[in-house]
């Protein structure tokens, strides 16, 4: 879960006079496809040794992003800088510094892992095998069985190595995690958080809003090619409302709360209170403390909810 | 369990050849194969004054489409039943197949995305292929060399090194100009059914206008637009090398590595 040490780092490290130090840089990038789809006027920073994570559904766009910046596919208009390079003119000195997994992974199946993990260690600047074993051990795989014959989990593993080897200063993941078992996951979240840890950048899309919840410092929304939104996932927190039950000795007053400033509901049945709160929770703990209360439950949003409460209700 | 890393996968050209090493040692048994039954059925022809007959009975139609002029020579036996068709044939399948999987293949079977992520220029991948396309079709030509120049004696099969070279090199370079083409086409379409389909036909209909032209009075103007007609139409078996048409050959493949890597290069690779 969003733990409030990675909070503080995050509001330490990452002022305002950043604007700099952008390790990623997109201004006004359309790109359409000649079936239709492609992303529309999408502007976004990312800064160095952050974790940003990309969200959205199924063909919103995502995947063409991750592929403009790697130089697979050309925007139509607008500009893309990536370590503040060009990223037509300069892609094999950027590449030079990027980690990347596809979202729909293949490998070269008459290969070994070994193989292919030899073979892009070569590319990628010669990376020393004994880089490249750590890795491997860590995620405990299988390297010497033909790659036809791996599991999924296994598949993606030898994609992870491959990303994450060398240390490169930037990590494009396209859903990471998307059909693996709960351990694979967490180990991709290890590999985020040590990645992070070392400052190094880290770019990750996903469906899932909860994973990308629990990783990523700021979050993108991206919608029918559309960027609709960018926030920090602690601002998303703090505009989000959280729901309260409040169990007292007899039937409470209704207006128990109706104090509050971001009071949004309130309901009693029997003996409890239901409320609905967004925004800070200091003043609902002081005023609660005032009463004699004999449970008390408060269920903190998941960033799903976050996002919808925040886009149902316009913001002025 | 060795715990090091495999020496044979530094480069793209390293594990194209790679990836193909088990397909080639098959095209390899096959020409191999074909070789041997072609130059065990020579002797019961070499010399054989009775099929020399029989040949020249042929229709003159016949005897050019076929090219089974001296038949019963050494150079004559391989110009009909190798040169004319099989062995270019062979070479240039192999080359039309591996020439469309190198891009198109690639790209289809979703390798070509990690491959496009490492710092590695798209030129330089394309031109790393090019160079194992043309490794193996060195490989298979060489082969042939070897067996008809090398064993073809022991089958009574006399045939001088310029002229057998020039045909093995017309051979291969008419498949390494029909693979390359594969490649083009794989490069800029990402299909390699269609880059395999219309190479094939277009190595088709350049056979058919050099082989026609000596029958059609009105096609012969037009035999130098065939690469058929600069690899083996002109003879080498009989004239050897002829400098002009090799020129013709290696400035086509030239032409067409050019294109294979400005398609390739200005490709989008979506999904």
């Amino acid at each position: 879960m969003w733990s409030s040490m990675k909070a503080q780092a995050l509001d330490t490290n990452r002022g305002d006079s950043l604007a700099s130090s952008h390790v990623m840089e997109l201004t006004n990038v359309s790109k359409r496809y000649r079936s239709g789809g492609g992303v529309a006027d999408v502007s976004l920073s990312i800064n160095q040794g952050e974790v940003f994570g990309f969200l959205g559904p199924n063909g919103a766009g995502k995947t063409t992003i991750i592929r403009l910046l790697l130089d697979l596919i050309r925007p139509n208009t607008g500009e893309i800088k990536l370590f503040g390079l060009d990223s037509r003119a300069d892609s094999v000195a950027i590449r030079r510094r990027i980690g990347y997994i596809p979202g729909d992974l293949g490998l070269y199946e008459r290969l070994t892992p070994r193989e292919i993990l030899t073979h892009f260690a070569y590319l990628r600047d010669k990376i020393p095998w004994s880089k490249v074993t750590p890795l491997i051990d860590e995620l405990d795989l299988e390297i010497d069985k033909p790659v036809r014959t791996l599991s999924k989990g296994n598949r993606q593993k030898v994609g992870l190595v491959a990303a994450f080897m060398g240390d490169p200063e930037l990590l494009l993941l396209d859903e990471p995690t998307s059909g693996l078992d709960p351990l694979v996951q967490q180990q991709i979240h290890e590999l985020v958080r040590r990645a992070a840890f070392e400052g190094r950048t880290v770019f990750l899309s996903s469906h899932i809003l909860s994973e990308v919840g629990e990783m990523a410092e700021r979050v993108g929304l991206i919608r029918a090619g559309q960027l609709i939104a960018v926030e920090r996932v602690v601002d998303l927190a703090k505009r989000s409302s959280h729901l309260i039950d409040i169990s007292f000795e007899s039937p409470p007053d209704p207006n128990f709360l109706s104090s509050l400033e971001g009071l949004r509901s309130a309901s009693v049945v029997g003996n409890q209170l239901r409320a609905e709160v967004s925004g800070d929770l200091n003043p609902v703990i002081a005023l609660i403390a005032t009463a004699h209360v004999t449970d008390l439950s408060i269920r903190e949003p998941g960033l799903e909810e976050m996002f919808l409460t925040f886009y149902e209700q316009p913001h002025a | 369990m060795p715990r090091s890393a495999p020496r044979n996968l530094h480069s793209v050209f390293e594990r194209s050849m790679r990836e193909v090493r088990r397909s080639l040692l098959g095209w390899l048994v096959g020409i191999v194969g074909f070789s041997l039954i072609m130059l065990s059925i020579f002797p019961t022809i070499h010399g054989n004054a009775g099929f020399a007959q029989l040949i020249n009975a042929y229709p003159e139609a016949l005897r050019k489409l076929f090219d089974v002029s001296d038949y019963t020579t050494g150079p004559g036996y391989l110009r009909s039943e190798v040169f004319s068709f099989m062995a270019p044939l062979l070479l240039a399948i192999f080359a039309i197949l591996w020439g469309a999987d190198l891009t198109a293949g690639e790209e289809e079977r979703r390798t070509i995305d990690t491959l496009l992520a490492t710092p590695v220029s798209r030129q330089r991948v394309v031109a790393e292929k090019w160079l194992a396309l043309a490794t193996a079709v060195g490989v298979l030509a060489l082969a042939l060399e070897v067996l008809l120049g090398v064993v073809g004696p022991l089958f009574k099969l006399h045939v001088g090194w310029a002229p057998l070279s020039a045909a093995i090199i017309g051979s291969g370079l008419f498949a390494l100009s029909f693979g390359t083409l594969s490649m083009a086409i794989g490069a800029g379409t990402g299909s390699r059914g269609f880059a395999r389909g219309v190479s094939a036909a277009v190595a088709v209909v350049m056979y058919l206008i050099s082989t026609l032209s000596q029958l059609v009075e009105w096609l012969k103007p037009w035999r130098w637009t065939s690469l058929w007609y600069h690899a083996l139409g002109f003879d080498p078996l009989s004239h050897g090398f002829n400098v002009g048409h090799l020129l013709v050959l290696v400035a086509c493949v030239a032409v067409l590595v050019v294109a294979a890597i400005t398609l390739f290069t200005r490709r989008d690779f979506s999904n």
